[in-house]
């Protein structure tokens, strides 16, 4: 064969590859031209979004758009504020604090949808809020906020266990009369608690009580996770998994102004200039998912999504050294916003352990590690040292939180580890058995592990590192299997009492008290707090209980993330805060041409 | 022939059934607990516990194995325990974007290659077939993450020629996938084009292939009858081994531009601890793998008169 015709049908085949190629091109869709949509960037993705299962911060980002609940957080006011959402005013609270009676607001109605008579959305009343709060007692749905109402409500208990104890094939008993929820009227109803619970009305914003209707719920069964019926502000037009949310303006959204109320210091920018006008401006919001950073950050640097967190990995490039945007981005009318996080990240103790948990010598151990860790070096090699560092559970931004170093074990100081660890008689780290880490595969909890490794050989501690996923590492904290983990807790609401019941003895493992740490004192004095009202007194026993831990050390290296927003020369008025993610509604973009 | 592929679908029968038995025992007694990924991070034990009767995880392991056997047989895998979808919608649905990259990411990867092979071929020794052979090393010497990372960066992200992450359906998808399967291809020709190379290297210096050039048959005769017919043998065994992996999808890929695809299913199965759809995977991989060795032995007959299915 010539080579002349092997040439020839070589090329003949390349160019039939390359059509192929050059086919697959084509200019992208013009498919919003002179609407408002927002475009944003999830970082995760989202399984159900059923109100009971939202315990992701993604599904709640998502739920918030479509769901209201009963309450929100004030969009411009800091440290977060509660105002009515769904309902008309604030609720009027018995004397003893145990009684609440709500009033929901006249008119606001469902979204439309197939499950209703004629396919309108119906208007919602006080006994759609009772069925949905009952929703949170069915096992079969997974609740995930059920913890949240356990042993709170009077006779919510007793229904919770009866009906999941019931028979193979007995119905649940949807319309029990359950004597702490009570419906009074079509528009108001009243619950009562076991006891005071000064936390209950953050529970009632949370995306686990948002009012679903139950004609809907039972219409479309398993289903109903994939699809949201609220009464929000935007509507579920489509959800591609793993892709994309698009979600569109409410026609029939109720009369909702933007926030006057701002505290100074928020207020600035253009967050002021819409006040009192009707939300949502927007036409509608893709939500888009991510898996990884790099897409992200690109298709926020071409202008394809409005507002991004900042990737860690690309801090440097967008930050100069004073933390402030390099004149590429600015230049660009790239804005952003840094939002505090009430996060309580740590590595923590099994008190169980017999060489790091009981006894006043496994306790020296542990004030050594404290004394030998580097968190600083943690913060400025994985987080960018945008970490807030602090002492004991309570982060900054919240009653019984003070700023400084006021623990004497916080590290690095490795004098005085290695007395301590001498003390605890280990001189030199001689006879102490290597300390098993469990810590999780994601993000960079290896990495950090293997700083804490490092850290510790200055003091002659060996750690062995155990990295499984995090179900694995749930299952071992659980079976209380982990000597010293690396764990990290956000707040569910802004309130210290969130973070101090991880220490609650009668919450140990498989609870929250992943440390097992029982303290008579401290179990006392939290059983206290847990009716009290915010007030001087309450704070000063917050400031007694933090004092108890960072003394006993069940956990160790505090620290607080600071998460940086950017957003585009498009976006109007943004104020991000991580609290809740209702105020999408008072958000405005320029229409894309 | 019929006889031939009955009693290789029957073979494939104890085939499947090991898969299963491998994948029931590794998930049920060296996994951890799924039920702990699936509730909030107060659940007590009475919560796990009732999770795990909701699951059917209390039941003996011959009844979760019979069960097991039972949605294969009627190709009903129940429901994801993460999204509650039926994990059938959810094959079928990731399918679609995942053959979107890899059937136009084999088709072009193996006439490129053949094509860059074919020409290596025929200047073999020369300096262009030097050439080529250093690129083709050099290629495959290069990570998958480079080409994805780089790739997104110059062309769609620098140079706007592509979409640099999403999907949508329907023609507007090529400005999606366009990107992801050029990466594809450039990943799969530095291996290929070696392989072709030396594949035809050996056919142009067959003596018939010598003969029917000498007698002054055309260079069309000569390529489709003596030399590509031949050369189909192999370029069938390379392409049918690519075959299970068009429907397995790509982590990395999918992952990074955003495609729903089967790839990304199975990361976010695993990440959730999702064994029913695990599981299905597991199962519908294996039996894509024994029909693609049965198609590639069929095949071989179509092509080469020689090869008897007995």
């Amino acid at each position: 064969m010539s080579r002349r015709s092997a040439i020839g049908w070589s090329a003949r085949c390349f160019l039939a590859a390359a059509v192929l190629l050059v086919v697959a091109c084509k200019a992208p869709p013009e498919w919003e031209r002179g609407k408002k949509y927002f475009h944003y960037g999830m970082r995760a993705k989202v399984g159900s979004l059923d109100p009971v299962r939202a315990s992701s911060q993604y599904a709640n980002l998502v739920g918030s758009q479509v769901y209201d609940t009963l309450f929100q957080f004030k969009y411009l006011v800091r440290p977060p504020e509660l105002e009515p959402l769904l309902l008309a005013r604030m609720p009027e609270i018995s004397e003893d604090g145990t009684t609440y009676t709500f009033e929901l607001v006249k008119g606001v109605l469902f979204h439309d949808d197939a499950c209703f008579e004629g396919g309108q959305g119906r208007a919602l009343v006080a006994q759609d809020v009772i069925w949905s709060l009952m929703r949170m007692a069915d096992r079969d749905l997974t609740p995930a906020g059920w913890w949240l109402y356990k042993e709170r409500i009077v006779g919510f208990d007793d229904f919770q266990k009866r009906m999941n104890e019931r028979k193979t094939g007995e119905p649940f008993d949807w319309d029990a009369k359950i004597e702490g929820l009570e419906v009074l009227d079509r528009h108001r109803f009243r619950i009562k608690l076991v006891r005071p619970y000064p936390q209950f009305l953050f529970v009632l914003a949370m995306g686990y009580t948002a009012p679903l209707p139950r004609e809907c719920a039972e219409h479309y069964g398993k289903e109903i996770g994939n699809r949201a019926i609220g009464t929000g502000p935007f509507i579920l037009k489509e959800w591609k998994r793993g892709t994309h949310f698009v979600l569109e303006k409410n026609p029939k959204y109720r009369q909702m102004v933007y926030p006057s109320e701002a505290t100074k210091g928020v207020a600035v920018r253009d967050v002021l200039e819409p006040v009192g006008q009707k939300v949502p401006f927007l036409d509608g919001i893709v939500l888009h998912v991510f898996e990884q950073d790099q897409p992200m950050w690109l298709k926020f640097r071409v202008g394809d999504l409005d507002m991004a967190q900042v990737p860690a990995e690309y801090f440097d490039a967008i930050f100069d050294g004073e933390r402030k945007l390099r004149p590429l981005f600015a230049n660009d009318g790239v804005r952003n916003e840094n939002v505090k996080l009430l996060d309580f990240i740590y590595r923590g103790f099994n008190m169980d352990h017999p060489v790091t948990g009981k006894g006043e010598k496994a306790k020296k151990v542990r004030q050594a590690i404290a004394l030998a860790l580097d968190t600083k070096e943690i913060s400025d090699a994985f987080y960018n040292n945008t970490n807030v560092l602090y002492d004991g559970p309570i982060p900054p931004g919240l009653s019984g939180y003070k700023e400084g170093v006021i623990s004497p074990y916080r590290g690095p100081n490795i004098e005085l580890a290695k007395k301590k660890l001498a003390e605890a008689g280990y001189p030199d780290g001689k006879g102490l058995p290597p300390i098993e880490f469990h810590t999780s595969r994601s993000g960079n909890s290896a990495e950090q592990a293997e700083m804490l490794s490092r850290q510790m050989k200055k003091i002659n501690v060996e750690v062995d590192v155990q990295i499984s996923s995090f179900p694995e590492l749930s299952e071992k904290l659980k079976k209380r299997k982990a000597q010293m983990f690396g764990l990290a807790w956000g707040a569910d609401y802004p309130d210290a009492e969130n973070f101090l019941q991880l220490f609650f003895g009668p919450n140990s493992s498989p609870g929250s008290n992943a440390y097992n740490y029982a303290n008579p004192e401290f179990d006392e004095l939290y059983k206290k707090i847990r009716t009290m009202q915010p007030s001087p007194e309450r704070t000063a026993i917050y400031v007694k209980m933090r004092d108890i831990i960072i003394e006993d050390v069940p956990a160790i290296g505090s620290m607080a993330r600071t998460r940086y927003y950017v957003f585009n020369r498009r976006l109007k008025y943004a104020m991000p805060t991580e609290i809740d993610s209702k105020w999408f509604k008072y958000l405005d973009v320029e229409p894309r041409q | 022939m019929r006889a031939f592929i009955i009693r290789r679908l029957l073979w494939g029968i104890p085939v499947v059934l090991g898969v299963t038995l491998i994948t029931f025992v590794l998930f049920n007694f060296f996994a951890k607990d799924p039920v702990v990924a699936f509730l909030g991070k107060s659940a007590t034990e009475q919560d796990l516990q009732a999770l795990r009767v909701q699951f059917g995880l209390d039941r003996p392991h011959y009844i979760q194995y019979l069960d097991y056997l039972r949605q294969i047989v009627t190709l009903d895998f129940g429901r994801s325990w993460a999204t509650s979808e039926p994990i059938s919608e959810m094959m079928s649905r990731g399918l679609g974007p995942t053959l979107a990259i890899t059937i136009p990411g084999l088709v072009a990867t193996t006439l490129l290659a053949v094509s860059v092979g074919l020409l290596a071929g025929s200047l073999r020794g020369k300096a262009a077939d030097r050439l080529l052979m250093a690129l083709a090393v050099a290629g495959m010497s290069v990570s998958f993450l480079v080409y994805i990372v780089v790739g997104q960066y110059l062309l769609a992200f620098r140079v706007r020629f592509f979409q640099i992450y999403g999907y949508e359906s329907g023609f507007d998808r090529w400005q999606y996938v366009a990107l992801p399967i050029i990466v594809l291809v450039i990943v799969g020709m530095g291996y290929d084009s070696r392989f072709y190379r030396s594949v035809f290297v050996e056919e142009f210096t067959r003596d018939h292939v010598t003969t029917a050039v000498a007698k002054g048959a055309g260079s069309g005769r000569v390529m489709f009858r003596h030399v590509l017919k031949n050369a189909l043998i192999p370029i069938i065994t390379r392409v049918m081994i690519s075959v299970p992996f068009l429907v397995t999808g790509s982590l990395l890929l999918e992952s990074f531009f955003g495609i729903p695809g089967l790839g990304t299913m199975l990361l976010e199965a695993l990440n959730t601890a999702d064994f029913p759809v695990i599981k299905a995977y597991t199962v519908w991989i294996s039996i894509v793998f024994i029909i693609s060795t049965i198609l590639n032995d069929v095949l071989y007959a179509v092509v080469d008169p020689r090869v008897r299915l007995e």
